[in-house]
């Protein structure tokens, strides 16, 4: 057996391409019926872009509001100023921040939460349901439920026999990822979930027959199926958390302590407080681009771009050269 | 193929075609010309009664006209200027809005709204049927106005009465300084002098507001802001030491918003409520201090001052309440100023006092309920006394400001002390805030 016959079959599904001609699957692919997704992606998605982009160089407020079209045109003046002089920076910072830490606390409380309603008992069903209440339960009504109880004198002081000011000053940054945290871990659960529910008994049953512990069984059987629904859980919750616009505004009202000076509520302050419509979309367009860095950085690192979730992980790949190599 | 790609094409072209025109035939069909749409702001404190009076309102509006309203709500000011910033853009919406007063420069500056001439003021029953008081926010001059007032609020205390005997205080304040040492006599056995509620989104740069115009300070005076002053800062200065250093107000009061510290008056543990209206009037009722308190005028004498300075403002309160503006992309023009007729006719003024306990802008209202109510007397006074805000577009950017130094001082304030450096420096970023927005102003200002 040589190496190249146990290479893995991917390479060799393509059909042979002849020499200088259109290849087969290629020649009769309708692409034409991709148009109605295309039409929709252009008319939801990159249509408001441009506009934003196009609204982004306007000196657009409540006196040009009107003619918008026609409002004067200032490049990248807005730009400019929602760089230098405007909290943005300040604002990403601390979106940015507070999603990676409430990310980082909800995946093992979701994974945990996922692992404790595997196996069946009376009352599962019940159970999981509870855990979905948090994120069932619409943001604007966990903030009002939270403004409540986080008031000086409330029940979380009460109940801790403290006197801290939840809603502003530097506690209100931990307020608000503490309420995050609440709204968002069920997020996590339901793909770990999900995740299990992929797990084959017959796995369980292999581990159990070769002697496995259950550290064993969850850190080499169990986590490795997690590991593509997780990847996916920590981007959306990081996005979902990053554009978290309800939780902050209900619990902290306007204008924001400037610890929760959060990106989604500065924007909307310029835009419908203060009118710079042409600074709020400046303003949108540099988070974008700012987040969007490492986040692709991110999609690349665990490969949920490449559409491949069978691809082998760089563990399992040398895993598998060494095999090779053993065999040849 | 080709051919069938072509028909494929053609039929998603049509298809998206056709859901753009119903979208089309969605907005339409809300511009029935025998519907006036309407937009006020939803009543929390009333809701039961706002409901009634709408169904009345809307009954009587059918009998004379034909035709019907449809009533439309924004539950806070910024959803009222998505509302607005939504019309004003697309040309469609409501035909009738009732803004809070110190919005209007800001619709004012949309010029979105139809500016009241002769023929306008005819139609809703004639400019000299409202209280001239109430007008002095309608737009920037007397003769370039768009705001029809529909309701008024000035600002007063209410005064729990028998904590004020038991200190034996029998004058009411009428210098900042007063108020505070009343307010020292007064807190003590569980009492607070007043009942402030610094986290209010609203209420601490009425405050400022009110002690920087009595000392002759309008906050903006032309291009100008003037916030970073020694009249603003002293008015900030007074505001934070009733909590701070003075100890007249409960500590907990740095958390809250209006209603709690309303809360907090209503159940007698507060000797004055330095910043509410006749809207309370209802909420006082089978309270602690039901007939146990009364109205009088805020100060007017500047904090560190036993008089007025030559250039100060006799201000009581901000012109404060509702106007009504009719937008000019509508149809219905007739229609609109009719539907303010009715609601700003003598009668329906005083049944809207009745249900809501907001003073009429009917003069011939106004001046029926001061007859039958000495009580409302000094509310009245108020209304008399209350000084518009500066009318520019910038406005409601630059109460924003004023508000924000308040908030960032709260970590403060909880801590015991704001010093005079934050204090200086928050003013110096609300100042340059100010200035960069009235910088901004096209037209004017306006």
């Amino acid at each position: 057996m040589t190496a190249t016959q146990t290479r893995p079959p991917a390479a060799t599904d393509r059909p042979v391409r002849p020499h200088g001609k259109t290849p087969l699957y290629k020649k009769e692919r309708p692409l034409w019926m991709l148009l109605p997704g295309g039409i929709l992606m252009l008319a939801v998605i990159v249509v408001p872009l441009l506009v934003g982009v196009f609204i982004a160089m306007l000196d657009l407020d409540q006196y040009t509001l009107r003619q918008w079209f026609s409002a004067p045109f200032v490049g990248f003046a807005n730009f400019a100023e929602a760089i230098t002089d405007s909290p943005l920076l300040h604002s990403i910072w601390i979106s940015a921040s507070l999603a990676v830490l409430v990310t980082a606390v909800t995946v093992p409380i979701g994974v945990a939460a996922a692992i404790s309603t595997q196996n069946r008992f009376p009352g599962r069903g019940l159970v999981r349901s509870i855990y979905l209440i948090p994120y069932v339960l619409p943001a604007f009504v966990v903030g009002t439920f939270f403004r409540t109880m986080l008031q000086p004198q409330g029940v979380v002081n009460a109940i801790f026999h403290t006197d801290v000011l939840w809603l502003n000053g530097s506690a209100s940054y931990w307020a608000l990822a503490a309420v995050m945290v609440w709204t968002s871990w069920p997020f996590v659960y339901l793909l770990s979930l999900a995740g299990l529910q992929a797990v084959d008994l017959e796995v369980h049953e292999a581990a159990s027959l070769d002697g496995a512990t259950w550290w064993i069984k969850l850190r080499y059987v169990i986590f490795p199926y997690l590991r593509g629904p997780l990847s996916l859980a920590v981007i959306i919750a990081i996005l979902h958390n990053i554009n978290n616009f309800t939780l902050p505004f209900v619990l902290f009202g306007i204008p924001l302590p400037s610890s929760v000076e959060v990106m989604p509520v500065l924007t909307y302050i310029a835009s419908f407080q203060s009118f710079r419509f042409g600074l709020s979309a400046a303003m949108a367009i540099c988070s974008l681009v700012i987040v969007a860095i490492p986040l692709f950085v991110y999609l690349r690192a665990v490969q949920l771009d490449t559409g491949d979730d069978a691809r082998p992980s760089r563990g399992q790949r040398r895993l598998q050269r060494q095999q090779t190599g053993a065999a040849a | 193929m080709k051919r069938r790609t072509l028909i494929g094409s053609a039929v998603v072209v049509a298809l998206a075609a056709l859901s753009l025109q119903g979208c089309a035939v969605v907005n339409g069909s809300g511009d029935d010309p025998n519907t006036l749409r309407v937009m006020m702001g939803a009543d929390t404190t009333y809701p039961k009664e706002r409901k009634q009076w709408q169904q009345d309102t809307a009954a009587a509006f059918k009998r004379t006209t034909g035709a019907d309203i449809q009533w439309e709500t924004y539950s806070s000011a910024q959803e009222e200027l998505t509302a607005i910033q939504t019309s004003v853009i697309s040309g469609q919406g409501p035909d009738v809005y009732a803004i809070g007063t110190t919005f209007t420069p800001t619709a004012y500056a949309t010029g979105a709204f139809v500016e009241m001439g002769k023929k306008q003021w005819d139609a809703v029953g004639g400019k000299d049927r409202f209280d001239p008081a109430s007008l002095g926010i309608s737009g920037p001059s007397a003769s370039k106005q768009i705001g029809i007032p529909l309701a008024s609020r000035p600002f007063v205390m209410a005064v729990n009465k028998d904590l004020l005997a038991q200190a034996g205080i029998t004058e009411m304040p009428t210098t900042w300084d007063q108020l505070t040492e009343d307010a020292k006599a007064t807190t003590g056995d569980g009492h607070y002098g007043m009942a402030v509620a610094y986290a209010d989104g609203f209420d601490p740069w009425k405050f400022v507001w009110g002690m920087a115009q009595n000392a002759g300070n309008t906050i903006v005076d032309g291009q100008k802001a003037e916030i970073d002053t020694k009249a603003v800062q002293d008015a900030y200065r007074t505001y934070f030491d009733w909590v701070t250093k003075d100890g007249v107000v409960d500590k907990a009061g740095i958390g809250w918003n209006n209603a709690q510290a309303l809360a907090q008056f209503a159940d007698g543990k507060a000797a004055f409520f330095p910043m509410t209206t006749t809207t309370a009037i209802n909420s006082f009722k089978n309270t602690k201090v039901d007939g146990k308190y009364e109205f009088a005028l805020l100060p007017t004498v500047p904090p560190g001052a036993t008089e007025r300075p030559a250039d100060g403002i006799d201000a009581a309160s901000i012109l404060s309440g509702d106007n009504f503006v009719v937008a000019d992309y509508g149809k219905k023009q007739d229609l609109s100023f009719q539907f303010v007729k009715q609601t700003t006719s003598k009668q329906a003024q005083l049944e809207y006092y009745k249900l809501f306990g907001q003073l009429p802008t009917n003069a011939a209202a106004a001046a029926e309920l001061a007859a039958q109510e000495p009580t409302l007397k000094p509310i009245i006074d108020a209304g008399k006394l209350s000084k518009p805000t500066a009318f520019t577009g910038a406005w409601s950017d630059i109460q924003l400001s004023l508000v924000d130094v308040v908030v960032q001082s709260i970590p403060s304030l909880k801590s015991g002390e704001v010093t005079d450096d934050q204090l200086r420096k928050r003013l110096q970023d609300a100042q340059k805030d100010a200035q960069s927005t009235l910088n901004r102003q096209k037209n004017g200002g306006l």
